[in-house]
């Protein structure tokens, strides 16, 4: 075997395939690397969803023209200067590895010029040859342009997806560079066309209309916290807008955007109980952490990060979010969808209008469907309110919902819910000292197939911290001696039955969570069901134990345990005030 | 029909039955009272499927006939009648029943009794006899512990088991027992053996008077019910299909500790507790010490919640075996020692996760088990 070192641009060819994954990897360098320059505006323009061009402009610092072609080099940055400087990385580049990368898979020119300069220089190259510096008169700043990408590595050509959804992630990486530098403007022209762009004054709000669209925007709660040097900042949907994935869960650190998958868990976590099963929260949160317990050098694009307290940080995204959630959860109410059967026809016309596509793709290959479908849009305005009003029970209907008034109208409690939550809580509780575990009289014998039993082994630990006692009983065979006392009533049996279920997908990787899992699904089943007639005290006990919950408006699983009718509803549902 | 009757004998009389109107059902007939003249007598019944009650009030009978009458407007009526005559006819075209009783003078829209369900009348022959005292001690004893949760329906009814003259009646809930054992003044000839449903052990001894009484049960072949019947009343109920556990193995062969104490100051000591019981999960701790020399015996009973306090009560007890800490639903530990009528009582144990049992002390016959409680690690 011939061992040879390779030559410098099969290797950046090679380094490449890292750095530039698609043309919208080469937006993202490119755009970071004027953002590093101190530019106030950029441009963005982009024809054949960047296959044909990518161009970028900005009226940044720019670069001397003697330096121009050293930019070129791998590994060629002003950015650091020698390794301690990576641990307190405060720019957004560093690897000097983008513009070498770019200009090593594409058709490249640069043209730049610096303040100090009458005149400035451009510099093209050609599959990361060629290379001649040439005098030219421009504006201070640097242009940008990287034509027919991979035009010399066919087989990643033949990787990229389909130009709408190319576009989609270049519209996704600018608008949440957007986001996270609202004082910068920015101009993005696909086609031609100008598809996004900001005034950079700065208002974050502004943007988070583009990003979604102005009615999602507004209903976007606020968060901002923080700890020791720690800034938790950002937008968070309320519990009652949420997407059928994760993608509209944003992180940025120190400015960067990162898809750091920990963190959008710890996020979701934070949602934990008030969300449907299946639906996702919508999040963009800047978190600003000092340059030195943030790692950001771990993978050539940069979008990956590791925390010194990993923990730390998680625990305070969740406690912002949390914070910011309490405060604003909205007892649904029931304004606009209410529709009597005869005014049907008024009412829809004018209440159907609501839900529009968001503007913006995201980065996930079925982005279509989830940009096409899925928002859940609430009529209400959070009440920045905790907890549930007093509730006087008045009745029972469908054997299924309480039906109570409250000062400001009247309630329905969905008694399943409401239980689940109640029994939620509780157990929550008292998990933080220990579960009381009552004895059964007769153990109850269950026999399960082998994956079950594994399953069920794997968690007796777990289970055994909730209160049931489970012991082996021959060959996956179990017999179950004792039971939590709070289940007293329901049926042992089908409790135990939710560990040995499925978990989704979700849930496994947060296993210090499986715990808060595991009962959320034993209230789920243990919870008084529809259909089951309540007395009146039962009804009763039913609202008071409701009140006293923490979260009392969404069950575990994050569906509503009330709907409010307001007596200004029920005033203008009777004609008695604007009459419509 | 035409009949009179006194309002005081027909509100007491509505009083008993109403108890079996079914309030929500889709049988409209259900919620009305059968009245009906029968055998120089009216006779009141109301069912909701699964008890039915009927009573028999003395009555002036001037034509035979029957009809069903709404329960509640019915009730209602004659609570607001004087206490004295009341005359009632019906027109059986109209289904209209006018009652009249000194100066009111009302009608009632009733319902054809053509469509009130069918309630045989049983052989009074080869029952078990009980007084009717004693009966309602029997259920008041054991009615507590079953189930009130329908997911095992044979833990909802109480188990009764007649052999000869002996006599038991167990239940249980999953977590408690209680078996209560007595003798006939008449054996039976064939032995019994049925579940029958708490409620309406519970609505017997609601309905059933306090006086000497003798109760006829009855369990007519073939027709998964069981009749209880008195001179004026008689409630009859479904039986529940099943199993019922083998309650015979529940029950400790042997213990470490037994303790005497008090009845009524364990009982004091046990309401005291189950105040402070923590939220929702009634535990109550038992701590046996037993006696020395120098000092006698003691249990300890302690509660304690995150939101209200704690709770430590000291009974004297005389403590036989070792010491022994051992936690309980209070609420059990109450219901049971308040259906103890001996003043003393032993409670015997062995481990922290070994069941209890109390029995009255000198008392034969009645004994409950409760299983113990413990807190998760
Ligand atoms: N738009 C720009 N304006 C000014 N300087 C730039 C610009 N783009 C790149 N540079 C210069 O070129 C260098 C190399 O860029 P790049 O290869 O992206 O590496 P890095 O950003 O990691 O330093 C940068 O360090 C910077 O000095
Ligand atoms: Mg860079």
């Amino acid at each position: 075997m011939n061992i040879i070192i390779l030559p410098d641009e099969v290797a950046s060819q090679i380094a490449a395939g890292e750095v530039v994954e698609r043309p919208a990897s080469v937006v993202k360098e490119l755009i970071e690397n004027s953002i590093d320059a101190g530019a106030s505006e950029i441009n963005i323009s982009i024809l054949e969803a960047g296959k044909k061009l990518i161009e970028i402009s900005d009226n940044g610092e720019g670069i001397e023209r003697t330096q121009l072609i050293t930019a070129l080099a791998r590994h060629a940055t002003s950015k650091l200067r020698d390794a301690n400087d990576l641990y307190k990385i405060s720019t957004l580049g560093f690897r000097g590895e983008a513009l070498a990368s770019i200009a090593s898979v594409s058709r490249f020119s640069i043209t730049s010029r610096t303040k100090n300069s009458l005149e400035g220089g451009r510099v093209i190259v050609e599959g990361g040859t060629g290379g001649k510096l040439e005098d030219i008169g421009t504006t201070v700043g640097t242009l940008i342009r990287v034509e027919d990408l991979f035009y010399n590595v066919p087989a990643r050509l033949k990787f990229l997806k389909k130009d709408p959804t190319e576009k989609r992630q270049i519209d996704a990486f600018v608008t949440r560079y957007a986001m996270a530098y609202p004082e910068i403007r920015f101009r993005l022209t696909q086609d031609n066309k100008i598809t996004f762009q900001t005034s950079g004054n700065g208002d974050k709000r502004e943007i988070l209309s583009s990003l979604y669209n102005p009615e999602i925007a507004k209903q976007m709660l606020v968060v901002d916290s923080g700890f020791d040097q720690i800034s938790i900042k950002g937008f968070i949907s309320p519990t009652n807008l949420t997407r059928s994935n994760r993608q509209a869960i944003t992180f940025f650190v120190n400015g960067r955007w990162v898809q750091d998958t920990a963190l959008t868990s710890a996020l979701i976590q934070a949602y934990r109980t008030m969300l449907m099963v299946g639906r996702y929260p919508m999040a963009v949160i800047f978190l600003e952490v000092p340059p030195e317990l943030v790692d950001v050098n771990i993978h050539p694009a940069k979008s990956e990060v590791r925390f010194m307290d990993q923990g730390a940080i998680f625990r305070g995204v969740q406690g912002a979010v949390k914070r910011a959630l309490l405060a604003f959860t909205p007892v649904p109410e029931l304004q606009n969808q209410l529709r009597w059967s005869s005014m049907a026809e008024t009412i829809n016309s004018e209440f159907d209008q609501g839900i529009k596509p968001p503007p913006i793709g995201t980065l996930d290959d079925d982005s279509a469907k989830s940009v096409d479908g899925p928002i859940d849009k609430g009529d209400q305005n959070p009440l920045p309110v905790e907890g549930v009003p007093l509730l006087r029970q008045i009745g029972q209907v469908g054997a299924s919902f309480i039906v109570a008034e409250g000062p400001d109208g009247l309630y329905l409690v969905d008694q399943h819910a409401a239980h689940e939550r109640i029994l939620f809580e509780k157990f929550m509780k008292m998990q933080k000292d220990k579960i009381p575990s009552q004895a059964l009289l007769d153990p109850i014998t269950i026999t399960l197939s082998a994956e079950e039993s594994n399953l069920l082994e794997d968690n007796l630990p777990v289970m055994g911290k909730l209160g049931f006692v489970i012991e082996s009983f021959g060959p996956k065979t179990f017999r179950i001696l004792s039971m939590p006392s709070l289940l007293i009533g329901s049926d042992p049996e089908r409790a135990l039955r939710v560990v040995i279920e499925d978990f989704e997908e979700d849930e496994k990787p947060f296993h210090d969570q499986i715990e808060a899992k595991i009962i959320a699904r034993v209230c789920k089943r243990s919870a008084v069901k529809a259909g089951k007639i309540l007395s009146t005290d039962e009804q009763k006990a039913l609202l008071l134990d409701l009140e006293a919950c923490s979260s009392p408006r969404t069950c575990p699983h994050g569906r509503p345990t009330m709907i409010h009718l307001s007596i200004n509803l029920l005033e203008r549902q009777f004609g008695r005030k604007g009459a419509r | 029909m035409k009949v009179s009757v006194l309002q005081e004998n027909l509100a007491q009389g509505l009083g008993i039955v109403s108890r079996a109107v079914s309030s929500r059902s889709t049988l409209p007939v259900l919620a009305n009272i059968l009245v009906k003249t029968e055998d120089g007598r009216l006779r009141l019944s109301a069912t909701n499927l699964e008890i039915g009650i009927t009573c028999w009030i003395g009555a002036k009978i001037e034509e035979e006939g029957s009809t069903t009458v709404p329960s509640r407007t019915f009730s209602d009526l004659v609570g607001t009648l004087p206490n004295a005559q009341v005359d009632m006819s019906l027109n059986t075209q109209s289904q209209n029943l006018n009652v009249n009783s000194g100066p009111s003078n009302t009608d009632i829209k009733c319902i054809d009794s053509q469509e009130f369900p069918p309630m045989p009348k049983p052989e009074l022959d080869g029952g078990a006899e009980f007084n009717v005292k004693d009966l309602k001690e029997i259920i008041r004893q054991v009615v507590f512990s079953a189930s009130t949760d329908d997911a095992r329906p044979v833990l909802t009814g109480v188990l009764l088991v007649i052999e000869g003259n002996k006599l038991i009646m167990a239940a249980a809930d999953g977590f408690r027992l209680s078996v209560r054992e007595a003798e006939l003044s008449q054996a039976v000839e064939a032995p019994i053996r049925a579940i029958i449903p708490a409620r309406a052990l519970m609505e017997l001894a609601r309905v059933a008077g306090d006086g000497d009484e003798i109760v006829t049960m009855l369990l007519p072949e073939g027709r998964g019910q069981v009749i209880f019947r008195m001179k004026n009343i008689e409630l009859s109920s479904q039986l529940i299909e099943g199993n019922f556990p083998e309650y015979q193995q529940i029950i400790p062969g042997s213990h470490t500790t037994r303790t005497v104490v008090s009845t009524n100051a364990f009982l004091k000591a046990c309401k005291q507790a189950e105040i402070f019981a923590r939220e929702g999960s009634h535990i109550a701790r038992v701590n046996v010490i037993p006696g020395n020399e120098m000092q006698p015996g003691t249990i300890e009973i302690s509660a304690q919640s995150e939101e209200t306090g704690s709770s430590e009560v000291f009974v004297d007890a005389t403590i036989e075996g070792d010491a022994v800490l051992i936690a309980f639903n209070v609420r059990y530990l109450r219901e049971a020692l308040d259906v103890i009528s001996t003043p003393n009582v032993a409670l015997e144990t062995t481990a922290a996760a070994a069941p209890g049992v109390l029995r009255p002390l000198s008392e034969e016959g009645f004994l409950h088990v409760i299983m113990p409680m413990h807190l998760g690690n």
